[in-house]
């Protein structure tokens, strides 16, 4: 195992990004986005890289979340911390709905009910926008207040955003870490193995599906209250399949992997869509060289550096490694 | 009498289905590849029929050309780039192909705008049909007829003929065929060509049904999804039961709760894999 992968060095790579993307952008909603969307691809990455699970449907969860903070905050004021809450709550179960309807089936048929449920709920918050605003969304969604003061300024609501982002990603890996984690790799390795062992599988898939769905829909929640809005677009297709673009960019086989998948993401998407609005064209190209040329995804690119830098006896062999 | 005209509506728009989702099928059952970007060559194939109408040319050499055009393009795609990700995982199968379906999708919008537009029903099927006091227009009953024939001429094609075997031996066991002497790599691609183009036909049939816009595609590929989830990926006869029902709920529900038409076939796919995990007809 790569010394980066060890759960310390993991967590240290995040403290530092948390503190080093201010010094490096000047805008505070481009980094906070970077934030949330880190929060739920590493979400993401807990069901493709741990359990060997393609999900092509996140974006119900991040939508979910985005709506249960528009509808709470608009509508009836609750407290934040109540709404986050209540996010994850309503994610967790819609995420044990979705995995143990999609489980039922395995390999791409898995992948392909995943995006047809992604539809599904698309189509609900699109028929039933007496509930949801429909195309126009919800208008005015607030910004969480501390100590009378709502966080209003970019940098602000950053540091609230980064506080539950490292809180969180503490979870996943603590997550990833134990037995139960353990177990999913197991899964993921050989299922019949793990299934003949005694573990029920298709609870641990469950399980899986609800963590991630929570983690999701709290990151919905607070792009809702970044973005001052909860669009539609928000539980579209295209938000799943910028999830899972962003997990394998990233690489699957490390939680900060999907920190790396996110910024580049982002990065990149403010850099060119300015100057070109049919960038995604060369999104696209970028996603035939990552399957060609980059399989390990960003993590991939970082651990081969390190090992040619610091352990050039072991550079060679690296991707033969297990994690 | 405006349900048998909305059931006839759902007849055709699910035979459309079915050409879509036996395309997406035949690839999967001979390369065993999921292909992301099936709803692109739908809506290249679309595209490419309002682009030869709007240039003059008769729908009806606009059709197969846009078919032909878009078979070509996925071959060749097929022959630079797919071949050498067979062996890779099926995450980055989807990878490369919803890459590919971007590059699609943004290449047409810069082609032609992003709003789309409308193709005139072709000549001599302009008009309506009359029986009694049920009226009908032309067009659609054309596009039942033409798909039940191209349904048949599916169904003998990959049952009754030398090649369709050759396709089925070639999904079975890839080494025994080229033991035998066939060139595997040349069959995959002449075999996604085809997939490819029947998305297209679907394409270029729907565009005087629905119009075209660029978002037509991940609609059409949800959709595709939805019919092989349902009746089976590899299954001739699941794909067309499954498409005719998904065509037929969704036309029916559009007289009953028009804005829920299309949450409906999702809804109804979440039930059928709560009842039959494995689909309607019990296949894999």
């Amino acid at each position: 195992m790569n010394p980066l992968d060890k759960p310390f060095a993991q967590l240290a790579l995040v403290l530092v990004t948390v503190l080093a993307l201010p010094l490096f952008l000047k805008s505070g909603i481009l980094a906070t986005e970077i934030l949330i969307f880190a929060m739920v691809v590493a979400a993401c990455n807990l069901l493709l890289g741990y359990t060997g699970l393609l999900s092509f449907g996140q974006g119900i969860f991040f939508g979910i979340g985005t709506y249960v903070a528009g509808i709470f905050l608009t509508r009836w004021s609750v407290p934040v911390p109540l709404v986050l809450a209540g996010a994850a709550i309503l994610g967790a179960a819609t995420a044990t709905l979705v995995g143990w309807l999609s489980i039922r089936r395995q390999g791409v048929y898995f992948v392909m009910l995943t995006l047809a449920f992604s539809q599904l709920f698309y189509f609900m918050a699109y028929t039933f926008s007496g509930v949801t605003g429909g195309d126009n969304g919800l208008l005015g969604v607030p910004r969480p207040a501390i100590g009378g003061n709502a966080l209003d300024g970019p940098w602000s609501y950053y540091t609230y955003v980064a506080v539950c982002f490292v809180v969180i990603f503490a979870l996943l890996v603590m997550v990833t870490q134990s037995t139960f984690g353990r177990t999913l790799l197991a899964i993921r390795e050989n299922e019949g193995r793990a299934a003949a062992i005694g573990f029920p599988t298709k609870l641990f898939k469950i399980e899986a599906f609800a963590i991630s769905g929570a983690v999701t829909a709290l990151g919905g929640a607070l792009h809702a209250m970044l973005i001052g809005v909860a669009p539609l677009s928000n539980i579209e297709y295209h938000t799943s399949e910028l999830i899972l673009i962003m997990t394998i960019i990233g690489g699957s086989s490390s939680l900060f992997g999907s920190v790396l998948g996110a910024g580049f993401y982002l990065l990149l998407a403010d850099a060119l869509s300015t100057i070109w609005p049919r960038w995604l064209l060369l999104l696209g190209l970028v996603l035939v060289a990552v399957a060609l040329f980059l399989q390990g995804g960003l993590w991939g690119l970082v651990v081969r550096g390190y090992d040619l830098i610091f352990r050039r006896d072991r550079a060679p062999n690296t991707s033969a490694e297990e994690h | 009498m405006i349900y048998l005209f909305q059931v006839l509506n759902g007849i055709g728009l699910g035979m459309l289905y079915f050409l879509l989702a036996v395309g997406l099928s035949v690839v999967f059952g001979l390369l065993q590849f999921v292909n992301f970007a099936h709803g692109a060559f739908y809506l290249l194939g679309a595209y490419l029929t309002y682009d030869l109408t709007t240039r003059g040319f008769s729908f009806w050499l606009a059709m197969p050309m846009a078919t032909l055009i878009v078979a070509c393009i996925a071959a060749v795609i097929e022959a630079l780039l797919l071949h050498r990700i067979y062996k890779l995982p099926h995450t980055f199968h989807i990878l490369v192909t919803v890459g590919l379906a971007l590059v699609i999708q943004e290449m047409v919008i810069i082609a032609w705008g992003p709003l789309g537009g409308s193709v005139p029903a072709p000549d001599g099927l302009q008009g309506v049909v009359i029986w009694g006091d049920f009226i009908y227009p032309q067009y659609r009953l054309f596009t039942i007829g033409l798909t039940a024939v191209l349904a048949g001429l599916l169904w003998w094609l990959l049952e009754g003929t030398r090649l369709g075997a050759i396709v089925r031996g070639g999904s079975e066991s890839p080494s025994n065929m080229a033991l035998l002497g066939y060139n595997t790599l040349r069959i995959n691609t002449a075999v996604f060509g085809f997939g490819a183009g029947l998305a297209g036909l679907a394409g270029a049939l729907a565009a005087p049904i629905r119009g075209v816009e660029p978002f037509m595609g991940i609609e059409a590929l949800s959709v595709a999804f939805v019919v092989v989830v349902i009746g089976g990926m590899g299954s001739y006869t699941g794909a067309l039961v499954a498409g005719l029902l998904v065509g037929v709920v969704q036309s029916v529900m559009t007289t009953l709760w028009p804005e829920g038409a299309r949450l409906m076939i999702y809804i109804g796919m979440a039930l059928v894999i709560a009842l039959m995990p494995r689909g309607l007809l019990g296949r894999a």
